[in-house]
């Protein structure tokens, strides 16, 4: 057990990256509208990120630096500025998002309007990171988060058929279109590495102390941790293929997210889920509040991190609750989550080369890593990852006008 | 030995300017544009104090030019931004600062311990010109909500 709360770090990071509230939708979406046609997409993503998050945490263990500290002394000050601005806007959006993702799910329980538990939930939030350490928070909302496995026993529950099949048949099927399709598989891809996910586990493995001694416990991190949030997302997206997609139900909103669940499993299938939901969700939120202080106090070199009491790092703290409280506020406006979230996806896709490329070339760099330098095969799979974040960097926006954002 | 000192980034440029400073007076040379330049700064307690956002370099009368101090802060960060944006941290750091024309903060060469991933200094940052806005939203903001001063359970 002790080995397992050890890999909590990269389960948060992965469930808050990729079943947040956005994807938890978008899967399910994807599921009932192409079965398992867009699998692919989801795994070609895992790999991308276990490449570049373990580069980063890597970094981060041997030489002390987190991932926005490489990208302002790559980029220089001018450009990291660019990145800064785009990477916390979208932070800003997801973060947003999370909360009202939290509210939904207490709504879902306590068929109290999600509006009114919005406030509570931000004020909870920024509570938890003003007062809470890093690894109990990391380890509860971690372990949590894995109470969404009830997909997968959903889904053994629902004896599948075909899924294998469609998941080995990759294209649209007749009543969707390639455009719709190359959309979806470029946000899946999107979403699963959004770059929140290496600012929070870099910051996160300076958070924990981890040194070069620790570079098994980050791979374990990155190896069990991704994978794991990326089966999470494939089981979701099964069991909505298997219900939904042979009665031609589509998916819009959250609730529908839990109907597979509930007709396999029953209310306590659903209860469980709604504790993953939960966790995932409110861990989503804990993990973009701290991306956005730990970006923005790294690009000024302002001292960060909850290692430290909060008058020690001010305006890192000063940032998180801003970011909170706006946050709450944007979402008491009834913007609908979900779409902010899809398009913070899409966003997003354009600052991926500019967060990712200054991670490669600290990984190659002896005065940061010493001998722990990349390796010939890492170098390779990460130059093929790095030219498809351009390829999807340009392609996403233009896909998303044509296909009116898949609709 | 009359010399004369100024930004890396001079006035306008933005971006890191091709110069390549080294010392030899007794020092080391090294790339400065790359191994220098928006550095995270430690200060002698573990604190992070600031980036390298410029450097001040004294021109001798001959020989190669050589770093004598780092600047650091809005006052320095503004010019490497450059543009609008630039001018408009560049504003705000005239607006907060005390004194009528502050320059960029600045901390001599001679506290630098030790040149990495990471610069190393060999004072508290509090004794920094660099960190009077971390002290002000400390006293004005963060102070005034409890906890502040706990460590996190």
């Amino acid at each position: 057990m002790k080995r397992f709360t050890e890999i909590t770090l990269g389960i948060l990071t992965a469930i808050g990256g990729f079943v947040d509230i956005g994807d938890l939708v978008a899967n399910a979406e994807t599921g009932a509208r192409f079965r398992m046609g867009l699998a692919w997409a989801v795994v070609v993503g895992v790999v991308g990120i276990v490449v570049y998050a373990e580069m980063a945490g890597r970094v981060a263990a041997v030489s002390g630096r987190p991932v926005f500290d490489l990208v302002r002394e790559r980029l220089g000050a001018r450009v990291a500025l660019a990145n800064l601005l785009a990477s916390f806007f979208i932070n800003f959006l997801t973060l947003a998002a999370e909360i009202a993702g939290v509210a939904l799910a207490l709504e879902l329980a306590s068929s109290v309007n999600y509006l009114l538990w919005i406030p509570l939930v931000a004020a909870l939030v920024w509570l938890v990171l003003w007062r809470g350490s890093f690894v109990p928070m990391e380890r509860v909302f971690g372990l949590l988060g894995l109470a969404l496995v009830v997909f997968g026993v959903a889904l053994w529950h629902l004896h599948p058929e075909g899924l294998l099949a469609s998941a080995m048949h990759p294209g649209p099927p007749t009543n969707e279109s390639w455009g719709t399709y190359l959309f979806f598989a470029v946000a899946l891809f999107g979403a699963t590495m959004t770059p929140y996910e290496v600012f929070f586990f870099s910051s996160g493995a300076v958070e924990e102390r981890w040194t070069r001694r620790d570079l098994n416990v980050e791979r374990a991190n990155v190896l069990i941790g991704f994978p794991l949030g990326g089966a999470l997302s494939l089981l979701l997206m099964g069991t909505t293929a298997t219900v939904l997609a042979p009665r031609g139900i589509t998916v819009e909103h959250l609730s529908q997210v839990g109907l597979p669940v509930a007709l396999a499993l029953g209310k306590v299938g659903l209860a469980v889920l709604l504790v993953g939901i939960f966790a995932a969700t409110f861990g989503a939120a804990l993990e973009t509040a701290l991306s956005g202080g730990y970006t923005v106090s790294q690009y000024f070199g302002w001292q960060w991190g909850k290692f430290v009491r909060p008058n020690k790092a001010p305006r890192f703290h000063l940032v998180v609750l801003l970011a909170t409280g706006l946050g709450g506020l944007l979402m008491l406006t009834a913007v609908d989550p979900i779409k902010v979230t899809e398009y913070s996806i899409v966003l997003a896709a354009a600052a991926l080369p500019l967060t990712y490329f200054p991670i490669l070339i600290v990984a190659n760099d002896r005065d940061y890593l010493g001998d722990r330098v990349n390796g010939r095969v890492t170098n390779a799979i990460a130059t093929v990852y790095l030219g498809l974040l351009v390829v999807v960097a340009t392609a996403t926006i233009p896909l998303m006008i044509m296909t009116k954002g898949g609709a | 030995m009359a010399g004369r000192t100024e930004g890396l980034a001079g006035g306008q440029s933005g971006g890191r300017s091709g110069d390549q400073s080294g010392g030899h007076r007794g020092g080391r040379t090294i790339d400065a544009g790359l191994r220098l330049l928006d550095r995270q700064l430690i200060d002698v307690d573990g604190m992070l104090a600031g980036k390298v956002d410029d450097l001040e370099l004294t021109m001798p009368a001959e020989g190669a030019p050589y770093v004598t101090a780092i600047l650091a802060g809005p006052g320095s960060l503004s010019r490497r931004v450059g543009g609008r944006l630039g001018a408009k941290i560049e504003a705000l750091h005239r607006r907060l600062h005390p004194s009528e024309a502050p320059g960029p903060a600045s901390v001599s060469w001679g506290v630098v311990t030790d040149v990495g991933s990471s610069i190393r200094l060999s004072v508290g940052k509090a004794s920094l010109p660099v960190d009077t806005l971390e002290q002000w939203t400390r006293e004005h903001i963060i102070d005034r909500i409890p906890g502040s001063d706990r460590a996190p359970d």
